[in-house]
């Protein structure tokens, strides 16, 4: 087994299938517009349009490779889910339904947030210590 | 530009689908055939080594190349029927006017002084002279429909706020059935009509008893 | 380790829930995708209930079983379940548990977005069936809602309007797990891991995302609109409004077959190879022809309106037709992969098999609906329902089945048992074909879809057909029988049952937590079959030197 060439820690490049992929889109798209004269052409830039932005801030920003932070559970997350879909059911099922699910959700989200902030700040203290700490 | 002739749409239906369909069975054909000889030659036996070989690129591109030449020659007789399907707007043509609704339909003969209407409890005729462009003019009063006659092998949709105008042309004499195949709802199976393919002279009586 | 997936730090959380309580909030993502997994198992049940239901109605000409209206609800909820509630989150649930064993990471990227989608994914499902417990039924305008007739006046009712946010609900949950899919593939690869040596199945999850990304937001916008007009009014008005839902709605609803499609593609792929002991033949023009196969999917969606005549029917014949080439190019490596290969003809290969000679006949009868004049004879019959069945059920069901089969030990440790596999694969071969071969014929000869009832000269064939679902029927409840006799009386899988090819298999069945505990050496897209050759070439070596 040969020796690694060099260690990396973080995968490189990525996004030139989603440059690719966009490029299709636009050629598909501009095809429509110019043979067929439909307006729907434009559809085609919610794919490319998307896709182009994504691989540019993954090349500005790559990834760092650096240990993430993993929580095993999150229960604001799935409070949040509950109170969004409820409250668009409430679209129908009625305003009452709506704002149980509005107020859902806004709590839901309140806790996330602070979920988040609390396991950041746990992970830059652990950054210091050996990794696998584990934090309340 | 002249015109081949008049649209008949089951000769141009069953002129593309010979040519797809034996393109297509002989496909399935060549693929089941190799696939049971990859299982029969390649099947693991005590000593055979599996080949290395991963990649063969001018198999890849030969076999892109020879696809592309289908896919272009099946394209082309697909633009080419295509075109003749057009509206003529020819000016011999019969002028029915179709009307579909939930869950029936009305022709109109404009300038003839003619109506057929029915529904799903008392299905409509109207009849055709044979071997003439029938121009029809087709909408609808409600939601989408669909006016499918099966045996012309040719349907169109019946679009509120839209008129679909199509020619056909019809063969021989009896009666040919029609149907709606878009789901309009709750008679949607029960919306059929029929099509009687006369003769000029029982054409032309027809249009007099119905006047 | 060479080319170590990064360490994560771990925050217990939620270490005092209680064991089942914990599952639903976890945020791993093979939890996640394994909930996914019973999720879209229990609509695909339901969903199929409902297609059972129409089979015996369809059995014989007239009405014997349900009215006409129920009957408009049977086939709306099964086309809609069937997609929007199984095959779709079960194709992405699949890459949401394999992509990042795949690629060497620990975990998906927002793993928490994962777990949202899930849970919106499961609301919008709850909220589509319990349509079913309304006044006027459940959603009944099909699964695509054509304007007008799923207006307020067209379809009047709570169960269309909970239809339409279900829909929208459930296509939002599929979206979140897309991206986060991508965001893994794109950040999360062990560093060895060039975008070229992702194994063939990631790369299939990589070409669905793009779809996903591009199509399922404009569905949801759709949706939105829709119960816009349901409720305000004026917004699809007139021909152009009808024809214009119709591209916002197929834009989205033809990309998501091929959603339902590529994911399973991969599975096979990955099936073939290791059961031909050989790697995956012709890699870079699967990668080329993937890119082009979803690309050109998104352009193709005009052809279900060839017959409003409202669209340039020739642009979307000329690229529905283009893609029978990608589509030969992965059929010819497939073929590739087995020829001069050592086939071993277990379970899952039977079921890669089945997908390949059966998705076939769904792919070309395809070819011929992209040429207008003929679709002009067959659209709105039941050769359309024949046609789309092949690909969906004989096609992509069976590739799943082949995933499943192929990755069962890897996801629970617990082999599955083989004899019974195997007979229940013939089963599901001889239960698919006769219920949806005759269907070519009947919409050839004129029986349109949607339709409770038919003319009597249709009874033969739709009774063969009903038949077949029955079968259909005794195969899937083998299938789950196999399953759950599988993990009840445990045979121990061990990492690497099969003696495959890429990183999944390197690590213990089921995977740890953070899914690896070491790497391999990655230098191509098949590390375990680089490693064994090397192996036996060292061998060799030794043996000559002896």
């Amino acid at each position: 087994m040969s020796a690694a060439p060099r260690e990396r820690s973080a995968p490189r490049g990525g996004g030139g299938p989603l440059v690719a992929w966009a490029c299709l889109q636009l050629a598909l798209g501009a095809m429509l517009a110019i043979w067929g004269e439909e307006v729907t052409a434009l559809l085609f830039l919610g794919g490319a349009l998307p896709l182009l932005v994504v691989a540019a801030w993954n090349h500005r920003w790559p990834p760092s490779g650096r240990p993430r932070l993993l929580s095993r559970v999150s229960v604001p997350v799935v409070l949040l889910a509950l109170g969004a879909g409820i409250g668009a059911i409430g679209f129908t099922g009625g305003l009452w339904l709506g704002l149980i699910g509005a107020e859902i959700a806004i709590f839901a989200a309140v806790w996330l947030a602070r979920e988040i902030v609390l396991e950041q700040r746990a992970a830059r203290r652990s950054a210091v210590a050996p990794p696998t700490a584990v934090a309340r | 530009m002249s015109r081949p002739g008049p649209a008949s749409t089951r000769s141009d239906f069953s002129h593309v689908w010979s040519i797809y369909l034996w393109i297509g069975v002989g496909v399935a054909v060549l693929v089941f055939v190799v696939v049971g000889f990859a299982i029969v030659r390649y099947r693991a036996k005590e000593g055979r080594e599996p080949s290395r070989l991963a990649e063969r690129n001018s198999v890849e591109i030969g076999v892109a190349t020879l696809i592309a030449a289908i896919v272009a020659f099946l394209v082309f007789t697909t633009f080419h029927t295509e075109a003749k399907e057009d509206d003529s707007s020819r000016p011999d043509a019969v002028k029915i006017d179709v009307d579909a609704f939930q869950w029936g339909w009305k022709f109109t003969y404009p300038g003839q002084g003619v109506t057929v209407v029915g529904d799903s409890d008392d299905e409509p005729n109207f009849a055709v002279p044979a071997g003439r462009t029938i121009s029809f003019a087709l909408t609808s009063s409600d939601v989408i429909h669909a006016f499918w006659i099966p045996g012309q092998r040719f349907k169109k949709d019946a679009i509120p706020g839209r008129t679909n105008r199509f020619d056909m042309e019809f063969d021989g004499d009896g009666r040919e059935q029609g149907l709606c195949s878009e789901y309009c709802g709750l008679r949607h199976s029960k919306m059929r009509f029929g099509v009687w393919v006369l003769s000029d002279s029982s054409y032309e009586r027809w249009l007099a008893a119905h006047r | 380790m060479a080319g170590g997936a990064p360490v994560a730090v771990e925050v217990e959380r939620g270490a005092g829930l209680e064991r089942g309580l914990a599952w639903l909030v976890a945020t791993d993502h093979k939890k996640t995708a394994a909930k996914i997994a019973v999720v879209s198992l229990f609509f695909f049940l339901l969903s199929g209930l409902l297609a059972l239901t129409m089979r015996a109605e369809l059995a014989q000409p007239g009405l014997q079983f349900v009215s006409d209206h129920t009957y408009d609800e049977l086939f709306s909820m099964h086309g809609s379940g069937m997609i929007y509630l199984f095959l779709t989150p079960a194709a992405l649930a699949l890459g949401l548990y394999l992509v990042p064993l795949q690629i060497g990471a620990s975990q998906i990227a927002a793993p928490r977005l994962a777990l949202f989608g899930f849970w919106i994914y499961l609301i919008g499902g709850v909220s589509m069936y319990s349509g079913f417990l309304t006044d006027n039924g459940a959603g009944s305008a099909t699964w695509t809602a054509t304007i007008p007739l799923s207006d307020s006046a067209g379809t009047p009712g709570v169960g269309m309007d909970l239809w339409v946010i279900g829909v929208g609900l459930a296509t939002l949950g599929s979206l979140l797990i897309a991206i986060t899919i991508l965001f893994t593939i794109l950040r999360l690869r062990a560093p060895a891991m060039t975008m070229l040596r992702m194994p063939v199945f990631s790369w299939t999850m990589l070409a669905t995302t793009f779809t996903v990304v591009a199509a399922f937001p404009v569905l949801i916008g759709a949706m939105c609109l829709l119960l816009a007009e349901r409720h305000i009014g004026g917004i699809f008005t007139g021909s152009t409004g009808s024809i214009a839902y119709q591209h916002i709605f197929w834009f989205y609803g033809h990309p998501v077959v091929y959603v339902m499609f590529f994911p399973f593609v991969g599975a096979v792929g990955e099936t073939v190879a290791t059961f031909a002991r050989k790697r995956f033949f012709g890699y870079r023009a699967l990668v080329v022809s993937l890119l082009f196969f979803t690309a050109l999917s998104m352009a193709v969606w005009g052809h279900h309106m060839f017959i409003t005549g409202a669209v340039k029917n020739q642009y979307y014949a000329l690229t529905s037709t283009m893609l029978a080439i990608p589509a030969g190019i992965e059929y010819l490596d497939l073929i590739g992969t087995m020829i001069g290969g050592a086939l071993v003809f277990r379970a899952p290969m039977l079921f890669a098999l089945g997908f390949i000679l059966q998705f076939l006949i769904g792919g070309l009868t395809g070819i011929i609906v992209a040429s207008p004049p003929l679709d002009y004879h067959v659209n709105g019959s039941y050769f359309i329902v024949a046609h789309f069945h092949y690909t969906l059920f004989a096609g992509s069901l069976f590739g799943l089945l082949a995933g499943l089969h192929y990755w069962f030990p890897k996801a629970t440790g617990a082999m599955l048992r083989e004899r019974l596999a195997k007979a229940s694969f013939w089963v599901l071969v001889l239960g698919a074909n006769l219920t949806f071969f005759p269907m070519f014929f009947l919409g050839y000869e004129g029986m349109p879809r949607r339709v409770a009832d038919y003319e009597p000269r249709f009874g033969d064939l739709n009774l063969l057909s009903t038949i077949g679902a029955g079968v259909i029927a005794v195969g899937i409840l083998m299938v789950l029988g196999n399953m759950v006799l599988s993990v009840r009386r445990r045979i121990p899988a061990g990492n690497d049952p099969w003696g495959a090819q890429t990183l999944e298999w390197w690590t213990t069945s089921p995977p740890p937590l953070r899914n690896f505990t070491s790497l391999p050496p990655i230098r191509s897209y098949a590390p375990l079959q680089d490693l064994r050759e090397a192996g036996e070439e060292r061998e060799e070596r030794a043996e000559v030197a002896a």
